[in-house]
C-alpha cells in the first residue's frame, strides 16, 4: 500500500512537473514576443526571435538541471572520501577538489570540449567496434558542456557536504556505534539525514550559481540562453534589448530556483522538529 | 568466568599514557561503580570496553569475545549497551524510532517486533507516553531515560554509564539514577562512572576508584567510602563527600 501512494504521488508530481515546465517556457514564449514587439523588432522576425531565446532558456536549464544531479552524487561520494582515514578515498578526492576549485570553470568547459576527445580516442579504438558512436559524435557541445558544469559542481558540492558532516556532533557516531551499526548504516541513517538539513542551503546556492555559469558553454558554441542571445545580436545590431531581454530570463529562473528551496527549506524544518 | 576480563590494558593518546596496566574482572550481573577525579581515565577505561576506545596494549576480553581481533568488534558492540553523558539521542527521530532503529538493522527485527519492545521499555522508564515526540521536546531527564531504552532494545548483556547524570539539572537527577537501579535490580551487568555517591552507596557490588591512569582502590561501596585505605582515595572522598 506505501509503496503503491508514493509511487501514485511520483506520478502526479511529475505531470505536474511536466504541465508546470510548458506552461513556464509558452509564458516566457509570449512575454518575448511581446517584449520584442513592443521595442520594434521587425514584426514577421518576432515569433523567431523569441522561440529561439526560449529555446536557449530551456537548454540552460535542462543543462543545469542534469549537471547538478550529477554533481550532486559526485560531490557526495567525493565529500564522504574526503572524510575516509584511507588514504585510497581521500587522497583522490582531496585532488579532485583541489584541481577543480583552483583553475577556471571557462577551462575546463574548453577542455572537456577541445581537449578530451583526444584523450578518450584511445579508449574509443576498443569502443567502436562494440558500436559505440565516434567520439565527436558523443562529446557534443551539449555533452561536453554538461561533463565540465558537473565536475566543476561536484568539487564545491563536495566541500559543502563534508563540512555538513563534520558539522554533526562526535557523540552521534558514538552513539549509533555503540548499538551495533556499521560505518555505512551510520552514515545512511544517522549522519546524512542530519546533515541534509545543514547542506541544502548552500548546495541550492550552488545550484544557482551553476545556472549562470552555464552561460559559459557559449564558448563552445552550446546553443543556450546567451548564445541564442549573441546570434540574435549578430543579425539585429540590437544589443541593448537582447541582453536586457536574457539577463531578465536568468532573473526569472533564479528566482523560480530561489522561492522552490525557500520551500524546501521549510518542508525540512516542518519535518524532525529540531537539530 | 568473568563477562568483562580486562588484562594489562595500556592506552595512550599521543604522549599521554592514560591507561596504565589495568586488570579487571566483572562478574555476570555485578554492579560496578567508578569514581575519581576528573582526567583519571574513568571515561576511557569504559569506553575501550566497547572499543570506541582502541587500546594499545593489554587484552579485553567480554562474553568471551577478544575484542582485540576488529572482526569482534561488532559482535561486542551487540552485546554491550551504552549511555551517554550528553545523552546523544538522534535529533532527527522521534523517541520511538530512536529505539528501534538499531534493532531494526543491526538485529534485523520486523517494525512490529522491534516497536513492541520499544514500548515496553518506555513503558519499564516510565514515559511510554512520549514515544512520538522528538527528543528536542523532552526534559533532559526524560532524554536520558530514553537513551537507556535505546541502549536496552538491542538486549545487551552489559550496560556501561558515561556520567549518566552530570549533564542533567539537580532535580531530573533522581529520575534517572531511579531507572538506573530498576535495572541494577534486574540482574544487568552494570559500569558506571558516576560522581553519585548515594546511588554507588545503595547499588553498587564494587566501588573503583582510579587516578592518573590506574586502578588505586577497588572494595565494597561501605569499605571504600568509609575507610578508604589509600591516600589518594582519602584526599579525593574528602574533596567531593560534603
Amino acid at each position: 500500500m506505501r509503496v503503491l501512494k508514493a509511487l501514485a504521488w511520483s506520478v502526479v508530481a511529475l505531470a505536474a512537473l511536466a504541465v508546470g515546465y510548458v506552461v513556464f517556457f509558452n509564458g516566457i514564449e509570449a512575454a518575448l514576443r511581446w517584449y520584442f514587439t513592443v521595442t520594434n523588432f521587425t514584426a514577421s522576425k518576432v515569433p523567431n526571435f523569441a522561440h529561439n531565446l526560449r529555446l536557449g532558456a530551456e537548454v540552460t536549464i535542462k543543462l543545469t538541471v542534469i549537471s547538478s544531479i550529477t554533481g550532486l552524487i559526485l560531490g557526495l561520494f567525493a565529500g564522504i572520501a574526503r572524510l575516509s582515514k584511507n588514504p585510497l578515498f581521500r587522497w583522490p578526492a582531496q585532488f579532485y577538489v583541489w584541481v577543480i576549485r583552483g583553475t577556471p570553470l571557462l577551462v575546463q568547459i574548453l577542455f572537456a570540449y577541445n581537449a578530451l576527445p583526444f584523450l578518450l580516442e584511445p579508449l574509443w579504438k576498443y569502443l567502436q567496434p562494440l558500436g559505440v558512436p565516434p567520439i565527436q559524435d558523443v562529446l557534443t557541445p551539449y555533452w561536453a558542456a554538461f561533463i565540465a558544469l558537473s565536475v566543476n559542481v561536484g568539487a564545491y558540492n563536495a566541500e559543502v557536504i563534508r563540512a555538513g558532516i563534520q558539522a554533526i556532533a562526535k557523540g552521534q557516531w558514538e552513539a549509533a556505534m555503540s548499538l551495533g551499526m556499521r560505518p555505512f548504516q551510520v552514515m545512511r541513517y544517522v549522519i546524512v539525514p542530519q546533515a541534509i538539513k545543514i547542506v541544502v542551503p548552500p548546495l541550492v546556492n550552488n545550484v544557482i550559481a551553476l545556472l549562470k555559469d552555464s552561460s559559459l558553454a557559449s564558448v563552445i558554441t552550446l546553443l543556450e540562453l546567451v548564445h541564442q542571445g549573441q546570434r540574435m545580436i549578430s543579425i539585429t545590431f540590437r544589443p541593448v534589448e537582447v541582453y536586457i531581454a536574457v539577463a531578465a530570463i536568468y532573473l526569472i529562473l533564479t528566482t523560480v530556483l530561489t522561492f522552490f528551496t525557500d520551500w524546501l527549506e521549510r518542508e525540512m524544518a516542518k519535518r524532525g522538529a529540531a537539530t | 568466568m568473568a563477562i568483562i576480563e580486562m588484562r594489562d590494558v595500556n592506552k595512550w593518546f599521543g604522549s599521554l599514557h592514560v591507561l596504565k596496566d589495568i586488570n579487571l574482572d566483572v562478574q555476570k550481573g555485578e554492579v560496578v561503580v567508578v569514581i575519581g577525579p576528573s582526567g583519571s581515565g574513568k571515561s576511557t577505561l569504559i569506553r575501550t570496553i566497547n572499543a570506541l576506545e582502541p587500546i594499545q596494549k593489554g587484552k579485553i576480553v567480554v562474553d568471551g569475545i577478544d575484542i582485540s581481533n576488529p572482526r569482534n568488534i561488532d559482535a561486542v558492540r551487540k552485546e554491550v549497551g551504552m549511555v551517554f553523558q550528553s545523552f546523544n539521542l538522534f535529533p532527527h527521530m522521534t523517541v520511538l524510532e530512536n529505539i528501534t532503529l538499531a534493532p531494526r538493522i543491526v538485529r534485523k527485527w520486523p517494525r512490529e517486533k522491534a516497536e513492541q519492545i520499544a514500548m515496553e521499555l518506555l513503558e519499564r522508564v516510565d514515559i511510554a507516553d512520549q514515544a512520538e515526540k522528538y527528543p528536542a521536546q523532552l526534559s533532559g531527564g526524560q532524554q536520558q531515560r530514553v537513551a537507556i531504552a535505546r541502549a536496552l532494545a538491542m538486549q545487551p548483556k552489559i550496560m556501561l554509564f558515561d556520567e549518566p547524570t552530570s549533564a542533567l539539572d539537580p532535580e531530573m537527577v533522581g529520575e534517572v539514577l531511579d531507572a538506573m537501579k530498576e535495572l541494577a535490580r534486574s540482574g544487568m551487568t552494570m559500569l558506571v562512572v558516576t560522581h553519585e555517591m548515594g546511588f554507588a552507596r545503595e547499588v553498587a557490588d564494587r566501588v573503583i576508584f582510579m587516578d592518573m591512569g590506574e586502578i588505586i582502590e577497588e572494595g565494597e561501596p561501605d569499605q571504600v567510602f568509609s575507610n578508604p585505605q589509600h591516600e589518594r582515595t582519602q584526599a579525593f572522598l574528602a574533596r567531593i563527600l560534603h
